[in-house]
């Protein structure tokens, strides 16, 4: 089985995070880049699936960045994937989600897949449509929220999370599915994972290779961002001392009474 | 002139408050751009909420009970949507910032081939121009987005970010054709329900947290859930407590959790590491509590109790209990 996830190179959470003023985009460079955490849930799920379907199972890792992102892509590689493909082209810069999909199928299509994995959302756009978007750009059938493959075989059934619980779905393969946290934690890659994966193939697509002109870019975006700026700050509140528990929960209680919260 | 769809996300005629907020804010976005507000409702049980949306400002709830959506994964919603909106001409679409609402979001957006703003906390018109407010990078960031190249838009709206207000002159409730030629194959086999708060996360005004500093599982259902439901909100936990088993992940709050914007939020033992603060940053009022007086929690909460958490969550819930029964 061939199983592929798509991995988005984010700026770290906990990095300062800078605006340019001109294009009204978050600046790259310069800042810790990482694989979007919740693509690392992803990567896990397949190399789980990996470990369970034996050796003729392989894990491909997809990702589209305007810059070189090889480096970061090492990690999914260090962690267990097979090999890595990398859509780095100068024209991606303000790809919108709609792009994103067009450009990753385009990408999909080349490689080849039985099945699709995506982290459930990003850690910096989180606009979470990429799984949907690309799933309609393949004309495969999309599983959001999965939170446990229970079997991959010929047919995929999982349990995607829902708000009071989970639903258990079936479906046919070739399929994506976007997978949320409880799929298990992400391992850490291994020394020999480190030593192992500088010797593994990354394949580079440019936008005219995959024939995606028309969705890349800022100028094909659906979207335009008119502003991005940070919010009105929200200051140090007060910190309170008080001389026991029974003190603390009132002063929080006439606290709430006079902004009207109880 | 555009038209404005709302999804409503439901199950057996139950909804969240989250539709109302959508049907609410439909009428304003329609006003906004000249056209009219319309809202989906579909599966079983819709025609009864379908009655019950009649009461808030739309102009028609589309309405179809299908067995196909109860039986399908998300497909059978999409189609429905998608050929309301291509019906429509023009239009915007709102869904709920939701698991589900996402989901049917981004692909009604891929099929509409048009763009989508998700987690949007305001709407308003600029120049012409439907412009979608969101604070992004966890709140870091507050973000003005319109749509271009396309006469559609997808929205994703926040639970919780607009105000739900019945009133209007009553919809018009009418029948929506199924899509013909379609065939499904993800199929839902069942639905479990495990022991969940009342109220999802996402839409609670209140939000009553916990973290490591609990010290163990059991005050989340000893203290923190009374607490909670003296407010009629929600419990919510930080990705230590998820990670150390004590509680489900969909009760994880912060970075690879859930976003939430609630009036009220109250953190008992919560450090307030960035990973956290970005999934709660926006909420209304944040009141912490912690031993630890420089706990980074009192950075950005508006009030910092240091005492025992456990001890303060138990008198404040027989507190917040005495004043409702006064």
């Amino acid at each position: 089985m061939k199983i592929a996830v798509t991995v988005k190179i984010v700026p770290d959470t906990t990095a300062e995070k800078k605006i340019d003023a001109a294009t009204k985009r978050l600046v790259r460079t310069g800042m810790n880049l990482v694989m979007n955490p919740y693509d690392e849930y992803a990567l896990e799920a397949a190399l789980r699936l990996k470990e369970q379907l034996g050796a003729d199972t392989t894990v491909t890792v997809v990702s589209m960045y305007p810059e070189n992102g090889k480096e970061t892509i090492r990690r999914a590689l260090a962690m267990g994937a097979d090999d890595a493909y990398l859509i780095s082209d100068a024209a991606l810069e303000g790809t919108d989600a709609w792009g994103t999909g067009v450009v990753l199928g385009a990408a999909l299509r080349k490689i080849g897949f039985d099945l699709i994995i995506c982290g459930g959302l990003s850690d910096d756009g989180t606009t979470g449509a990429v799984p949907g978007a690309l799933a309609e750009d393949l004309g495969v059938p999309g599983i959001a929220n999965v939170r446990h493959i229970e079997s991959a075989q010929g047919s995929l059934k999982v349990q995607c999370e829902t708000d009071n619980g989970y639903q258990v779905v079936n479906g046919p393969l070739p399929a994506l599915i976007s997978v949320t946290m409880a799929v298990g934690e992400p391992r850490y890659p291994s020394l020999k994972g480190i030593m192992g994966a500088k010797k593994k193939p990354i394949t580079t697509f440019t936008v005219a290779e995959l024939d995606v002109a028309g969705a890349a870019g800022a100028a094909n975006a659906k979207t335009e961002l008119l502003s991005f700026a940070p919010p009105a700050g929200r200051g140090k509140g007060q910190v309170v001392k008080p001389d026991d528990s029974a003190q603390g929960a009132r002063v929080i209680f006439d606290y709430l009474k006079e902004r009207k919260l109880v | 002139m555009s038209d404005v769809i709302i999804f409503v996300e439901q199950r057996g005629g139950h909804t969240r408050k989250v539709t109302f907020e959508l049907a609410t804010e439909a009428r304003k976005v329609a006003d906004m751009l000249g056209g009219k507000a319309h809202a989906v409702v579909l599966g079983g049980g819709a025609p009864a909420l379908a009655e019950q949306l009649k009461g808030y400002p739309l102009d028609v709830v589309h309405v179809n009970d299908d067995a196909d959506v109860d039986t399908y994964l998300a497909e059978p919603e999409v189609d429905y949507v998608e050929a309301l909106a291509r019906e429509l001409g023009s239009s915007i679409v709102l869904v709920p910032n939701t698991m589900h609402g996402r989901d049917i979001g981004s692909r009604v957006a891929a099929r509409l081939k048009t763009g989508i703003v998700a987690d949007v906390t305001d709407l308003k018109l600029e120049d012409g121009k439907l412009v979608c407010v969101a604070p992004k990078l966890g709140g870091a960031f507050i973000t003005s987005s319109a749509f271009k190249n396309t006469e559609y838009g997808v929205v994703t709206v926040r639970p919780n970010a607009f105000a739900a207000e019945a009133g209007g002159a009553g919809a018009t409730v009418q029948p929506i054709a199924k899509p013909a030629g379609k065939t499904y194959v993800v199929k839902i086999e069942s639905h479990v329900e495990e022991a969940a708060a009342e109220i999802g996360l996402e839409e609670a005004a209140v939000i009553i947290s916990g973290g490591r500093g609990l010290g163990s599982a059991e005050p989340f259902d000893s203290v923190l859930k009374p607490l909670a439901k003296a407010f009629g909100g929600a419990v919510g936990a930080t990705r230590a407590v998820a990670d150390a088993g004590w509680v489900p992940y969909s009760m994880q709050i912060g970075q690879t959790g859930k976003t939430v914007s609630p009036r009220l939020y109250i953190a008992f033992g919560i450090s307030g590491a960035i990973q956290h603060k970005v999934g709660m940053s926006t909420s209304g009022t944040i009141v912490a509590v912690n031993t630890d007086a420089g706990a980074p929690i009192g950075e950005f909460a508006d009030m910092l109790v240091v005492a025992n958490a456990l001890e303060v969550a138990t008198e404040l819930t027989r507190l917040v209990e005495a004043n409702r029964s006064a």
